[in-house]
């Protein structure tokens, strides 16, 4: 055997053919890799590129091959099949067609075929290859066969129907793999063959934080956000009710494309406009909110510092929380205490907001449009209901919001932007747009934090060394003052952050302050944003850059700044961290993690082997 | 196609719905219902399985079947038309090169499997069906399932053995998988008890088995700490003695009883053990004994004399700070076997200045494990190949060395294996302080007595038939060691499980039944149906894991285990380098085949 350099693509040339036509190939790079450079297309479904992905379960992207010096040919899945010099490839012979499509029909014969009510429906990986493949008849299907599947909709947050679940096992690679979480395995055999969660726990109980990166990957409908939008609407019909809506800073960066702009397009205003339309009473920002906690988890923090604590976590990602509590609820006592964005838009707004309007708080609802899923289980976290009135009613994923344009068949490339004009809680700062990426928090909180030791502004506010793009970023800032040199962390998906929070906890780390955004790019690839087909966080920098101009382009950019901010400690909080502002914008974890222990005679049970003794 | 479809992993689109398909249609057409399919659409889906099916099991279950409709179609059709048929006998076994080469057949596809599925409890669970010791095995086992593995055609091995002990050391400590009594279905009446001689893996492995069916097992053990040759003759720095006691203390969870310092031959006899109500027992008693050098003034009581298994024990008692035992000087082993690595590496770690391997035949002949003669190699032993001692020299009363000759190698024989013949006039000597003889064991003298009634082969170990390992007196079965000769813990687990279907056979029936998934894999072996056939098209290679070690500098010094257990990520990558190399085979038969134990 030869032994190949898989290391460095492209190192090795060989030479192939495809469909006859001669093809240069790179040593260790698969068949279907090599296709698409030279433009040839193979149907694929389970596989995913971008995650580097290749389980070869669907056996759709079948191409014929006959090696050098052999006389008969072989059917491979170009998905894993290597590249190997002489070789021929064939990926359009007759019987090959017939075999991918009689592969698709036998796809669709334990597949729940209920299109139409399916969340997933016309933007369905599954229904585009069948289309690809010209599948024209579908014998096999017996709904018998997936009435019995599991549909975990004990979540607040995501609902998976293995109904829809085709095998691709892309979410068990991004949760283990790409998020280091590891709480899906493949659960059963056969036929009945699923995703579950680890030790049969259901999702709202087991090691699953919802940070929903998985609901990136998944080709169908078989993982999902539960779907809000009726009750979002209900409110919004209701005359009785006065509905407050915000949406998060990445909202406004990760939404055009769905109306056929170009991703990264700022739709801000269109948002406004549409929100008006649908009939939201009050449209508020979330980058408000953002300031806020940047006041409150600024002066937390350099008290911390004062106090030789270290070092405190950040705490506006609700999938984060979960992670803690899951996996880490030793760390507790570092995470600062303050509320999220959204938490704290929602409890001003049923209290502040009032107040300062004259209205009832008993007939305000608040909505948030969030890139998140997350969000829907923070909203249920008892801490966050005051006598089973919760902070925020409703959270809508950036997809539901899209969904919910689509219902009222508002186009939104077509309206005109309009502008926030709520004098209390919508006017914000560059610190507060730029939350929604990785870095943003911290160079927000720095913005602050320097001013309040020294007195005046940061010299050159936009810190480039914060804004790298790998996993975990370190740095050293002079604070000066009786505060001097602190060292931060901003850390972007939960694998690199288990390595932090390991290295915290094993004591070898310095660190004074970290920022942790559970998603991979932060919130602009959040868990409920927009899903791209055969692809993953395509557009997190156009996303990035564009939160970067808003920024560049505010008249006020740093949070203590932001007159809305100033006039609500001059008028109701006092100053930040007082006890109004505690009671109303800081909260406190709860230990949840799941120890659980088996027995031989539970596992022995569930395992189906031949030859099995007992 | 039943048996396929049950076992499918149901990840790869053919397979899983394959499998269904064509049993449902096969189902119908026997029973004389009208099929969803007809023949063609059943032989265009076979078809399919085939040849697109991600591994072996989709690729050959549908083969026979296929064959079938393309040679006798017209029989077939022949039979449709007549309406429903009866029930065919016969066997269905689906097995792959790993399988059949492990001693205790244990399903290694189906636990890395497991492993890929994120249930590693579940994988050990796969191995805990044949045996208790899963982590012992991890950290010893020879494997011959590595040497059969398929997937040495495109690069490396898996590393099957790596991965059992991850998930052994994964389920342990705080996350073990707790056994209990309620894991025994059918507990039976207190007079079903059973005696197993010897606590080492073939009584263990034994005792597990007899108690999960439910008997009363002692365990008489001539040592006071369970293990046998596993505590004893495998150091610690290969397998900590707390991994070994976590894995015997299951025979206490499950109800089992260690009796220690109760040896055969000298606190008992095997009519003792009748006579106290056993219904039947099983000898495990290993071979304990040294075997002499048989060279010019060997005397095995002059001090700096001793045998491989004796100072292993001495080795065990030091660690185990029972006895501190220390050496210094030159230490010579004499033998190219697992003990003879065994006995330089420790001598090492007791303060050796140096350590000497003298053994007759080349490195390639060496019977020891490759990966330990280059760990002793690391950790300095000087091997001395083609050397054999002949005469023993002692000075005051102990030993000062021994005199060696140089060998040669002589022609191939018939065999095509080299023999070794002394080379005149190389005889030279080597300075000593401790000389190791460690070329092999035998069951230790007394044990058995003429009275005891058991047999004993040429070899000197117990006679036994081994299809069901009973030896010359009913109700007496034996394995491990000590009817085998010295050889490997897998093989001394088998034997245990093996040896606990017949107890329970004989018991209940007062005979042993036949096993057709045994005379199966007769079939198969005898027919090499499962020769290697290589990897006919390509597969990207990616080579194995290693376990982390310890610095060979800093290791030779202590008895500290010296591989460590690898990482869940190292291990899902790992587990996804098996290629899953099922066959299904079939044999129709006349009559209806008997069930094992019945």
């Amino acid at each position: 055997m030869d032994a190949l350099d898989t290391t460095a693509p492209g190192a090795t040339e060989l030479t192939a053919t495809i469909n006859g036509k001669t093809v240069a190939g790179r040593a260790g790079e698969t068949i279907l890799d090599c296709a698409r450079r030279h433009g040839v297309y193979i149907p694929t479904l389970c596989e995913l590129h971008d995650i580097d992905h290749a389980p070869g379960t669907c056996r759709v992207c079948l191409v014929e091959i006959k090696m050098k010096h052999a006389d008969k040919t072989h059917l491979v899945a170009s998905c894993t099949t290597p590249m190997q010099d002489g070789l021929a490839i064939d990926t359009r012979t007759p019987e090959l067609r017939e075999m991918q499509r009689l592969q698709v029909e036998l796809l669709l014969a334990d597949h729940d075929q209920d299109c139409a009510t399916c969340i997933r429906h016309g933007k369905c990986d599954l229904q585009d290859v069948a289309q690809f493949v010209g599948l024209r008849q579908n014998r096999f299907f017996d709904p018998a066969r997936v009435a019995a599947r599991p549909v975990d909709e004990s979540s607040p947050a995501l609902i998976r129907n293995m109904k829809r679940c085709i095998r691709c096992q892309r979410c068990i690679a991004i949760c283990r793999d790409g998020q280091g979480v590891d709480a899906l395995i493949q659960i059963n055999s056969g036929l009945d063959t699923a995703v579950g969660l680890r030790h049969g726990l259901t999702q709202k109980n087991s090691a699953c934080v919802t940070c929903g990166q998985c609901v990136l990957v998944c080709p169908t409908g078989a993982l999902g956000e539960r779907d809000e939008t009726d009750r979002a609407l209900e409110m919004m019909y209701d005359p009785e009710l006065i509905t407050v809506v915000q949406f998060a800073p990445a909202v406004r960066v990760g939404f055009g494309e769905e109306f056929g702009l170009p991703p990264g397009t700022n739709v801000e205003g269109q948002i406004i406009t549409a929100l008006r339309m649908l009939g939201a009473s009050i449209v508020l920002d979330t980058n408000w909110g953002a300031d806020l906690v940047i006041m409150e988890e600024g002066t937390e923090l350099l008290h911390r510092l004062k106090e030789r604590k270290r070092p405190t976590f950040s705490s506006c990602c609700p999938a984060w929380i979960n992670f803690v509590e899951r996996h880490y609820p030793d760390i507790m006592p570092m995470l600062s205490s303050t509320k999220s964005p959204q938490q704290c838009v929602g409890a001003l707004a049923k209290t502040y907001l009032p107040e300062k309007m004259g209205i009832d708080p008993a007939r305000i609802r608040v909505i948030s449009i969030m890139p998140c899923i997350a969000k829907k289980d923070e909203i249920v976290r008892r801490q966050l209901i005051h006598d089973g009135v919760p902070e925020v009613d409703v959270v809508l994923s950036t997809r539901e919001f899209a969904r919910l344009l689509q219902r009222e068949r508002i186009d939104l490339k077509s309206l005109e932007p309009s502008t926030f004009d709520n004098p209390y809680m919508s006017e914000y700062s560059g610190a507060g747009a730029i939350f929604g990426t990785t870095g943003g928090v911290m160079e927000a909180a720095l913005r602050t934090m320097y001013y309040v030791v020294n007195g005046r502004e940061l010299e050159h506010i936009e810190i480039e060394q914060l804004r790298g793009f790998e996993g975990v970023r370190t740095a050293t800032v002079e604070l000066g003052g009786d505060i001097g040199a602190v060292k931060i962390a901003m850390c972007h998906g939960l694998k690199p952050t288990r390595q932090i929070v390991e290295e915290v906890r094993s004591g070898k780390s310095d660190l004074d302050f970290v920022e942790i955004m559970a998603c991979p790019g932060g919130c602009v690839d959040g868990g409920g944003t927009l899903r791209s087909k055969k692809a993953y966080l395509p557009y997190a920098l156009k996303r990035r850059e564009t939160l970067f101009g808003i920024d560049k382009n505010r008249p006020v950019r740093q949070s203590h700044r932001n007159a809305q901010v100033q006039a609500l400690y001059r008028d109701y909080l006092g100053a930040p961290n007082s006890e109004k502002a505690h009671h109303l914008l800081h909260t406190y974890y709860t230990d949840r993690k799941i120890e659980m222990t088996q027995t031989v005679r539970e596992v022995w049970a569930d395992i189906k082997m031949i030859g099995k003794v007992y | 196609m039943d048996q396929a479809a049950e076992q499918s992993c149901g990840k790869c689109t053919p397979c899983r719905m394959g499998t269904v398909l064509v049993r449902d249609a096969l189902d119908a057409l026997r029973h004389g219902r009208k099929s969803p399919l007809d023949l063609a659409a059943i032989e265009t889906l076979a078809d399919q399985m085939t040849a697109t099916s991600m591994c072996g099991l989709g690729q050959t279950c549908a083969r026979a079947l296929l064959a079938a409709l393309r040679s006798f179609r017209d029989v077939i059709e022949a039979e449709i038309a007549r309406g429903a048929q009866p029930e065919q006998n016969g066997l269905a076994y689906m097995t792959a090169p790993c399988i059949e080469a492990c001693p205790s057949r244990i399903n290694v596809p189906r636990y890395i499997d497991y492993i890929r599925d994120g249930k590693p409890e579940h994988s050990l669970g796969v191995i805990l069906q044949k045996y208790p010791m899963a982590a012992t095995c991890g950290r010893v086992c020879v494997r011959f399932c590595e040497m059969a593995c398929r997937r040495k055609f495109v690069d490396e091995a898996v590393g099957i053995k790596t991965l059992k002990r991850y998930v052994a050391d994964q389920q342990s400590g705080d996350k073990a998988l707790k056994f209990g009594r309620e894991l025994i279905s059918q507990p039976l009446g207190a007079d079903m008890r059973v005696a197993v001689v010897g606590a080492g893996p073939a009584g263990v492995s034994c005792a597990y088995h007899l108690l999960l069916h439910g008997y009363h097992v002692d365990i008489l053990e001539a040592m006071r700490e369970p293990g046998g040759m596993a505590a004893i003759g495998i150091p610690a720095y290969r397998l900590p003695k707390h991994v070994l006691h976590s894995e015997t203390d299951i025979i206490t969870e499950l109800g089992g009883r260690f009796l220690f310092e109760r040896a055969l031959g000298r606190d008992f006899s095997i009519d003792d053990l009748f006579a106290r109500g056993y219904r039947a027992v099983f000898l495990a008693i290993g071979c304990q004994q040294g075997i002499r050098l048989g060279v010019e003034d060997e005397d095995p009581s002059v001090p700096g004399y001793k045998s491989g298994i004796g100072f292993l024990l001495e080795v065990h008692d030091h660690v185990a700070g029972l006895k501190s035992v220390s050496l210094s000087g030159e230490v010579i082993v004499v033998g190219g076997g697992n003990v003879a690595m065994d006995c330089a590496r420790s001598a090492l770690r007791m303060g050796a200045d140096k350590v000497h391997v003298v053994y007759r035949r080349t490195r390639e002949d060496m019977p020891a494990d490759s990966e330990e003669v280059e760990a002793a190699i690391a950790e300095g032993v000087v091997f001395h190949f083609l050397t054999n001692p002949t005469r023993i020299v002692t000075g005051d009363g102990r030993i000062t060395g021994v005199e060696v000759a140089g060998m040669r190698q002589t022609a191939p024989d018939g065999h095509g294996r080299r023999g070794v013949a002394p080379v005149p006039g190389t005889e030279q000597i080597m300075p000593c302080g401790t000389l190791i003889a460690a070329i092999g064991q035998q069951v230790v003298k007394g044990a058995l007595t003429a009275e005891d009634g058991i047999a004993f082969d040429r070899w000197n170990c117990v006679a036994i038939d081994p299809l069901d390992l009973s030896t010359s007196r009913p109700g007496v079965f034996a394995g491990g060691d000590c009817a085998s000769g010295p050889s490997t813990l897998i093989h001394a687990m088998a034997n245990g499980l093996k040896a606990s279907r017949s107890i329970d056979d004989w018991i209940r029936l007062g005979r042993v039944t036949f096993q057709p998934r045994t005379r199966m894999r007769e079939i198969l072996n005898d027919n090499k149906m499962l020769a290697d056939d290589a990897v006919e098209v390509p597969v990207k290679p990616q080579y194995r894991v290693h376990h982390p070690e310890l610095d060979p500098t800093v290791r030779k010094l202590m008895f500290e285990e010296v591989e460590q257990t690898i990482s869940p990520e190292q291990a899902y990558r790992e587990a996804k380098r098996c290629m899953r190399c099922y066959r299904t085979y079939s044999v129709i038969t006349e009559r209806a085949i008997p069930e094992a134990g019945a």
